[in-house]
């Protein structure tokens, strides 16, 4: 090579086993040359700074982060990517080792981690577990809490190789198999209205089950012990056939081609003709648009579209769930630093980039409220100043700006006589706690391609929770019908409520539309940073007891900063104030909360919707209350859980599960009786949490003529395991293997109809939709065997495959073919569940409450204020769990994404800047920050899904914060009000309390 | 997603520095890019020409003088499985081992490290407890500079634009010395790195000598004299009494700021708090104690 230097080289190297010649510009970084010239689509851009590890690929055997590795150094060089690790159809060990130990939720990070496992692995076989969490300090995973993952790569060198695999599917069985027994074969009407009297029998067969639960068995628990004892109500009297798919942890359906790096995502995707976008964002929190000139980025060449919100007139460029308060760019006026002001679609990413450069904006700064106190004081300045257009949410009608004020909703809820309670009460503990502004981090940041066809119907590939919101938002802005917008979704790369209501769609689309051609935006993760957040809050509480320990009254008053925008806050801030109490009895409330406008990010759903802010004062307060009256904090929460059957308020749900055996479990997993070390304190917190009601879920079952089965339903698959749960159901009922059902990946224009997912809804909604489905063409294929065989449905029964009467047999594909003829044809089973409107304060009845218990043990390093966790429990009442392995995983992951705002997270703002918004500077949990933890599930199989199953995988995140607080307390005797409970705060509080002359009144 | 520029990839020093001397404030040397490239990616850095160091003659090299000497183009792995400073700088090769993660480590070099000069750097705390002198080349030849008088700052060194980082040079303690690293922190760089060595008599009764670096706090890392003096001559024995006074002594000598990694007042306390037990950790070492070394969450002991 000459000094003289240069920008194109030939490179050649082996990429997986084959040898590559390319022609690549210097600057060309290595995943982009994978990705984009080889297809080679595993490596995943995520954090693009050599934290998080979802690009990892192996370079002469070592692992590299291929976003930050210029292309041309791997001339010469082998280059493994996650494509290469199988041996044609064989899987490498490392794979089936994650696929056995459920390592496997997103596939975000999967093929990083299992490189990077494949790279210690090759050095050293038999790596110690801290040689194992060593070599993943730069890996990421926000889905599943690391355990599995770290289990996944002991188990390849032999250390658990009793978990191993045997034969292929469903070869992991987990105690209780065979001794199940599930609900009769209830005939259902494909419509039912759980809402209304008399449909709750029906829906999940509630009192018809018995028989015990499937029990799941870690490496803790086998069979035989705790687990296997419980027994539940009618054992023995109950005589449904056994179950064989609902209970047991079957492979993922997706966790193939998630190991091999053929998921793909909306990242993934290349449309033909399809443009490349980037937005340019402001700078600052708050400024007036004095010009936004885009003359020059138009003709840079390559430029093909530039919008900015001036040119916005041609559609209705606001959209919002709650408030149609947010235009797609700014216009006038940009509210929070990182607000879209102009998008450009160019040919390449890197022209379009470059004319980011060459648009003109003169801001006019304006003061800013960046803090719940600046928005609330007299005089601050207002983020919004009109009044904002309803959203399309239904039930939000009622939501309602209070002119004047930053204050976009309040919400109060009573019952009783609060204030005269507490007045009477023998204890009053209160206090104002806070909960910050924390980021999802979902390892795939936000992107949507978006394509308008020649007949005006647009297509939208989204990374989105909830098609069908997009669509309404999108046909709207849009003013198409509702058919002529079509969103799809293909694999998701986590959410936790990020991805809920439009974010990028309605931009992309808009792109799209004035470039007349398609248009791809992905945003990197410093971008999620401006594009939502968990709202964080200032809640003050006081609560009153009797001195025998009864709870008497709750008074809640809240702040929720909800951002710039309102997204979906008033939702979050009214729904959790609702069950600001608790699982817990409590004659008088006075619950209000505020949700309140501050020149930042976007607050939005967030795995808990508001409730971990409420529950963080509550439970906190239940400890102070419990040391005050000399009380056990188990036994004072004992006495004041709702019981099975309570009223939770007139109208709602009444309380749907037996929660002090989720408690007494919680405790007796933690040895809350047992002796403890001098040096750690045990905690614990409960929580309880409403989902969405009404909600609506549809689902088509489709069954083919070979007899396989295809399921149509729009819950997204982003890692909690929904295809697999689904699958599972419409297998069981049909009574075919797993391997012959189909999950189709939601598509509005072929997929029903389906709310949402989230709220930890899909299993029950979704699920049950599915199961009344499948249910209907149960009843289709009985009715046809029974017609041919002569013989009443009622003797006749599924039976792998075909349908059996005691002496007979009829295969699908025979009893098909007596119904249409040898052409073919196949039955369509239809499921809806639609509980409508209900009395219940928010106007719709939840499905079902979600409740879990926390225990947590910690220790200290009181000179540092460090808090270790030391181990912690999460017991969740989820009525069954379908598929107890990848349960298991979801809460792994809630509990480790719980500890990252109790312990680590905290987006930081200083002089109205966001200082630590990439992953470089906001430090997530990582696999070493994972205490000892056990994930258990109650199953009373009382919930109002399938085969009694309830909503799950939130509930694991929420009593975190209040159980290391309180078992903080309880070692320290320090009380702390402030999350996350970073070393400094800690280490303030101690000192505070070692010296309370010096330090009274500092912050704690 | 980068820029375009050109890529030189010139076989000795000398042409490389008479690339960078050419083409000036346009050019920026590269070695693992782990920094830089993130820079770029960022448009933070726009340089239109690259030059690249890891195949300049000596570069990737670690020999063995009378001191170790670490080429610039080197990375953190190789450091990490060189039996020559596993020899000679044990401590050296076991920080190696927790430089960032295994892919920085992987690419990411010596030279990078210090030629950057990340306040939050493992290397430049440590190596000043070394004695570390850094080799300069440039167009008017080769200089020699100490680690402290080459980082001026945070992310200011006495590089000229045209010169080139080409090695450091570690003075090794002498064997049997009792040292140890500390680095503590929640964030993805260490809030805090303490280097520590103790050089005993022969009949490891005394400390004959002692170094003693702080680092990450202030905006470079430096060696802190007045704890240094007050070691000096401590009977092994004895070390335990003087460490809260030691921890005192540290703390009193860096100036830290608030920022994201913590309020300059808890900053100073954690020096104290991890000079003092850095000091107890080397004088078990000193004892030839077997005791493990103790954890702490958040901190790495090295
Ligand atoms: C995620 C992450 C975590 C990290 N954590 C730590 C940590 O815990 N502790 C720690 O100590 N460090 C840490 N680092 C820093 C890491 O050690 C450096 O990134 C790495 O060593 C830099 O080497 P490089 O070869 O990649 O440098 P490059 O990125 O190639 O260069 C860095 C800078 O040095 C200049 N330069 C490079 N080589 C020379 C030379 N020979 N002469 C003159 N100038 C030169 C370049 O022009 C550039 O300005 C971390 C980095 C990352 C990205």
């Amino acid at each position: 090579m000459t000094a003289g230097g240069v920008s194109r080289l030939t490179i050649r190297a082996v990429v997986n086993g084959r040898p590559r010649e390319l022609d690549v510009p210097t600057h060309a970084l290595l995943l982009d040359v994978l990705r984009d010239d080889l297809d080679l689509k595993g490596a995943k851009r995520s954090c693009d700074s050599q934290v998080c590890g979802a690009c990892t690929v192996l370079v002469d055997g070592l692992a590299v982060s291929a976003c930050t590795y210029l292309a041309v150094e791997a001339d010469g060089r082998a280059i493994v990517t996650v494509e290469g690790l199988a041996d044609g159809d064989a899987l490498h060990p490392i794979q089936e080792a994650f696929i056995e130990a459920g390592a496997v939720q997103c596939g975000f990070c999967t093929a990083g981690m299992l490189l990077t496992a494949r790279a210690l692995l090759a050095e050293n076989p038999t790596p110690t577990r801290e040689q194992i969490l060593h070599s993943l300090r730069g890996s990421l995973c926000r889905c599943t809490g690391y355990r599995k993952i770290v289990d996944a790569m002991e188990a390849r060198h032999g250390a658990r190789v009793e978990e191993r695999p045997g034969s292929a599917g469903t070869r992991r069985t987990f105690g209780g198999e065979g001794a199940m027994s599930g609900p009769p074969a209830t005939p259902t009407t494909p419509e039912e209205r759980p809402g209304s009297a008399g449909a709750r029998r029906t829906f999940g067969g509630e009192g018809a089950m018995s028989g015990p639960p499937a029990t799941p068995t870690t490496p803790e628990e086998r069979p035989g012990s705790a687990g296997a004892r419980r027994t539940f109500g009618g054992v023995g009297a109950m005589s449904g056939p056994p179950l064989k798919w609902i209970g047991r942890s079957v492979r993922r359906v997706d966790a193939l081609e998630k190991v091999t790096g053929r998921a793909r995502y909306v990242t993934d995707l290349v449309v033909p003709g399809m443009l490349h976008a980037r937005v340019l964002r402001s700078p600052h929190a708050h400024a007036r648009l004095a010009r936004v000139d885009a003359t020059r980025a138009r003709a840079l060449p390559g430029v093909v579209a530039v919008l900015t919100g001036a040119d916005l007139t041609w559609c209705d460029p606001y959209c919002g769930p709650a408030f149609r308060d947010r235009p797609i760019l700014a216009i006038d006026v940009a509210r929070f630093e990182g607000e879209p002001v102009a998008a450009v679609a160019a040919l390449d990413e890197a022209t379009a980039e470059a004319a980011l450069d060459l648009i003109d904006v003169d801001y006019a700064p304006q003061p800013a409220a960046i803090t719940l106190e600046e928005a609330l004081a007299p005089g601050a300045p207002l983020v919004h100043t009109g009044e904002p257009l309803a959203g399309h949410f239904a039930d939000l009608s009622s939501l309602k700006p209070e002119p004047g004020t930053n204050v976009c909703h309040r919400f109060r809820f009573a019952r009783g006589d609060a204030a005269a309670a507490l007045a009477g009460a023998d204890l009053v503990v209160e206090d104002t706690y806070r909960f910050p502004a924390v980021q999802h981090y979902a390892m795939e940041p936000h992107a949507a391609v978006a394509a308008w066809d020649e007949t005006g119907s647009l297509t939208v590939w989204a990374s989105t929770q909830n098609p069908y919101s997009v669509r309404v938002e999108l046909a709207k802005m849009f003013g198409a019908p509702l058919s002529r917008i079509r969103v799809v979704v293909p694999h998701l790369g986590g959410g936790f409520g990020s991805k809920t209501y439009a974010k990028l769609e309605p931009l992309t689309a808009a792109l799209a539309h004035v470039a007349r051609r398609p248009v791809r935006l992905a945003i990197s993760a410093a971008e999620a940073f401006q594009t939502v957040r968990r709202c964080s809050a200032r809640v003050a509480m006081r609560v009153g007891f009797r001195r025998d320990g009864a709870l008497v009254a709750v008074e809640c008053d809240a702040q929720y900063d909800v951002g710039a925008y309102a997204d979906i806050g008033p939702r979050v801030v009214q729904k959790a104030t609702y069950t600001a109490t608790g699982p817990y009895r409590v004659p008088h409330v006075a619950l209000g909360a505020a949700a309140v406008y501050t020149h930042t990010t976007p607050g939005g759903a967030f795995r808990g919707f508001g409730v971990p802010q409420l529950a963080w004062a509550l439970e906190s307060l239940f400890d102070v209350a419990a040391d005050r009256l000399g009380r056990d904090p188990v036994d004072l929460r004992r006495d004041n859980l709702l019981g099975h059957g309570e009223e939770f308020a007139p109208g709602d749900t009444p309380i749907d599960g037996k929660y002090e055996e989720s408690l007494g479990r919680a405790a007796e997993a933690i040895g809350w009786t047992q002796a403890l070390a001098a040096d750690r304190g045990r905690g614990v917190a409960a929580m309880l949490k409403a989902s969405i009601g009404p909600s609506v879920s549809e689902a088509i079952v489709r069954l083919h003529a070979d007899g396989s089965v295809t399921v149509l339903a729009s819950a997204v698959e982003m890692g909690q395991g929904t295809r697999t749960v689904l699958s599972q159901i419409a297998a069981e009922v049909l009574a075919v293997p797993l391997e012959r059902v189909t999950v189709v990946p939601p598509d509005t224009a072929i997929t029903p109809y389906d709310q949402t997912t989230s709220s930890s809804r899909s299993t029950t909604m979704t699920g049950r939709a599915v199961q009344v489905a499948a249910e209907d063409v149960r009843e289709q294929l009985l009715r046809v065997a029974a017609d041919a065989l002569g013989l009443p449905a009622r003797d006749l029964a599924l039976e792998d495959g075909a349908v059996v009467s005691a002496v007979q047999r009829l295969t699908y594909p025979e009893i098909l073919a007596l119904r249409f003829g040898m052409s073919g044809g196949e039955l369509i089973g239809r499921g809806v569940v639609a509980p409508g409107r209900s009395a219940a304060p928010l106007g719709g009845s939840t499905p079902f409450w979600e409740m879990a218990v926390g225990a947590a043990e910690v220790s200290i390093d009181e000179e540092t204020g460090a808090v270790k966790v030391e181990r912690y429990v999460s017991v969740a009442d989820v009525g069954r769990a379908v598929n107890p392995l990848v349960l298991e995983g979801q809460d792994e992951g809630g509990v480790v994404q719980g500890l990252g705002h109790t312990l680590l997270e905290e987006m930081v703002y200083t002089d109205g800047h966001l200082v630590n918004g990439t992953l470089l500077l906001y430090r997530v949990p990582r696999a070493d920050d994972v205490p000892a933890l056990a994930c258990r599930f109650v199953e009373n199989a009382d919930g109002a899904g399938p085969f009694g199953a309830k909503g799950a995988g939130e509930g694991s995140l929420i009593p975190v914060s209040p159980a290391v607080a309180n078992a903080l307390a309880r070692l320290t005797g320090v009380r702390l009000r402030d999350l996350p409970l970073t070393p400094e705060r800690v280490w303030r509080a101690l000192r505070a309390r070692k010296d309370p002359e010096t330090h009274a009144g500092e912050p704690s | 997603m980068l820029r375009p520029f050109a890529l030189h990839r010139p076989g000795t020093a000398e042409e490389a520095c008479a690339l960078l001397a050419t083409l000036g404030e346009d050019a920026a040397p590269y070695a693992g890019g782990t920094e830089l490239l993130l820079l770029m990616k960022l448009g933070l850095l726009r340089p239109r020409h690259l030059v690249d160091v890891k195949r300049l003659a000596g570069f990737d090299v670690i020999t063995d003088g009378g001191s170790l000497t670490l080429g610039a183009a080197v990375t953190h792995r190789a450091v990490e499985r060189s039996p020559l400073v596993a020899a000679r700088c044990p401590l050296v090769a076991a920080v190696a081992r927790h430089v960032a993660n295994v892919r920085v480590r992987n690419v990411g070099t010596v030279g990078g490290n210090l030629a950057f000069a990340d306040p939050h750097s493992d290397l430049a705390t440590l190596f000043l407890t070394l004695d570390a002198i850094v080799q300069l080349v440039s167009p008017r030849g080769r200089r020699e500079l100490a680690l402290a008088d080459f980082t001026r700052g945070a992310w200011e060194t006495a590089r000229a634009a045209d010169e080139l980082l080409a090695s450091v040079r570690l003075t090794p303690w002498p064997q049997g010395t009792a040292a140890v690293y500390v680095k503590f922190g929640v964030h993805e760089r260490p809030t805090l790195g303490v280097a520590l060595a103790l050089v005993l008599d022969a009949s490891r009764a005394r400390v004959t000598e002692a170094r003693v670096a702080v680092g990450c706090v202030d905006p470079r890392p430096v060696r802190v004299p007045s704890v240094e003096a007050r070691l000096r001559g401590v009977a092994v024995p004895e070390l335990e009494d003087v460490a809260g006074a030691i921890g005192e002594l540290a703390a009193a000598a860096v100036e830290p700021d608030d920022d994201l990694h913590g309020s300059a007042d808890y900053k100073r306390e954690m020096v104290a708090v991890f000079v003092r037990r850095a000091l107890r950790i080397a004088a078990g070492r000193a004892r030839g104690a077997s005791t493990p070394i103790p954890q702490f969450p958040h901190a790495v002991i090295a």
